[in-house]
């Protein structure tokens, strides 16, 4: 790449870094919000926490799963801020604790998450938001004993939500629909690793074995159902504001083996996790069931569950703004065209 | 230990919550979101769920040819905001709004009603 490419390069990413737009933060994107999924992450940047995310599961049976039928409990946390008005990071961790059946129980963090987003497309009028990000997970920062790894895993992900706020009038109906998804490549750090093997009878040294570390396709997506937008934008029937609020939800999260997986023995695992979530004007409460799609995957049905906070809402004027923002707080009175 | 640093964090948050003010949705409309009314209106009338900045707030209506049918700029104090109608023929209308909270939020949406049929 020449310097001059290079050049253009770099004056692009900063002007969509600073590109303007106006604020308004968590996830809306014309008459339509899209709320924090659990599972899958949301397609926009936003200042927000979720804290606590909790679930409890059963992994699979397999003898190939790292803790064959031990139940396991996760409570994780996860800040996101915005450093301008489209770009964005955020620092994610999970503690875990396994009961295996007989055996000792074992607890501890997992490896630091992080990730920075940035939000290149929005498009108000087809309810369309795109985003990419670089996705992290930082290996030997958590405790080998629930399963850390010790290798790092970068993630390059893209992100796209819509809405079908844009159906003809006679599928109105439909239009409280979204669907959202990602798809990311997940490389791990080191492709391969030595494990102790068996001792050579004739020499008596040491064997070893390679073993490989697959890279991922990460890719998942939500469907969800907006009774807050059926209320504002198609149809107010007159229900309770409890029922106004809620939004049912099916999330479902794959990794499919791409690269460096022969011998592996590994196939597709992921989960489908239909729920619903109550959607209030600083927090939302998300339950979620955790179905395993094979046996690898996890054995029984789990569950999950998440407050998550909007800090653009409740700390509107300071940390819940962008950094750098390319949007001012008005303070006169604008002349209308109307 | 970590637990009541967690309480303590949640404590903080709920508490913020009291004295902040968020993104404003449409609470109710007058004619109601989706509904068809015998007689026209004379002015289309919107309840957020939070206060506005009336300056910075708009109110569009228009007919099924898209032509404007308010009578111009919206006006409104707290929580809501109103905009006059011209003379309303039956028909199928679009309402159209773009608020700014108090807390300098954007927020938009669009609804439709019909007149008379």
């Amino acid at each position: 790449m020449s310097s001059s490419m290079l050049r253009q390069l770099v004056l692009a990413i900063l002007f969509a870094l600073v590109s303007i737009s106006e604020a308004y933060a968590h996830c809306f994107v014309g008459n339509r919000f899209f709320p924090a999924t659990l599972n899958v992450d949301d397609p926009c940047v936003a200042d927000e926490l979720s804290l606590p995310t909790v679930s409890a599961f059963k992994n699979s049976d397999l003898p190939t799963s790292d803790f064959p039928s031990a139940r396991q409990l996760d409570i994780s946390g996860e800040l996101s801020k915005r450093i301008t008005d489209n770009f964005g990071i955020s620092f994610g961790s999970t503690w875990s604790r396994l009961h295996p059946p007989g055996g000792p129980n074992a607890s501890g963090f997992q490896n630091l998450e992080t990730s920075a987003k940035l939000q290149f497309l929005t498009d108000p009028a087809r309810e369309l938001v795109m985003s990419a990000a670089l996705e992290v997970e930082w290996g030997n920062t958590g405790a080998a004993r629930v399963g850390a790894e010790s290798f790092s895993t970068i993630t390059p992900t893209f992100f796209i939500g819509k809405g079908l706020g844009d159906l003809p009038d006679s599928l109105r109906w439909a239009r409280p629909f979204a669907v959202t998804g990602q798809f990311g490549y997940a490389i791990p750090s080191k492709s391969f690793k030595l494990v102790p093997g068996e001792i050579d009878p004739e020499t008596g040294e040491q064997e070893f074995e390679t073993e490989r570390r697959a890279k991922f396709l990460v890719y998942g997506g939500s469907v969800q159902y907006s009774m807050p937008y059926l209320k504002a934008n198609v149809v107010d029937l007159g229900l309770p504001d409890f029922i106004n609020r809620l939004i049912p939800i099916v999330e479902a999260q794959f990794q499919t083996p791409a690269g460096n997986s022969f011998d592996t023995g590994l196939g597709t695992t992921g989960t489908i996790n239909p729920g619903v979530m109550w959607v209030g004007n600083y927090f939302q409460l998300a339950v979620e069931a955790i179905i395993p799609i094979n046996r690898a995957s996890g054995s029984g049905v789990g569950v999950m569950g998440q407050l998550h906070f909007y800090l653009d809402d409740i700390f509107p004027r300071s940390i819940g703004r962008p950094i750098f923002s390319s949007t001012t707080i008005p303070a006169g009175r604008p002349t209308f065209g109307n | 230990m970590r637990i009541s640093a967690l309480l303590a964090v949640l404590l903080s948050l709920v508490t913020a919550t009291a004295t902040a003010h968020a993104h404003a949705a449409l609470d109710r409309a007058n004619p109601r979101v989706g509904s068809t009314v015998g007689v026209a209106p004379r002015t289309v009338s919107l309840w957020f769920t939070e206060n506005l900045e009336p300056a910075f707030s708009t109110i569009e209506v228009r007919n099924a040819a898209g032509a404007r049918v308010d009578q111009g700029r919206a006006r409104g104090s707290g929580n809501l905001m109103q905009v006059g109608l011209k003379p309303l023929p039956p028909g199928t209308y679009q309402v159209r709004w773009r608020v700014l909270s108090v807390d300098t939020h954007r927020t938009e949406g669009s609804f439709s009603f019909q007149v008379g049929q």
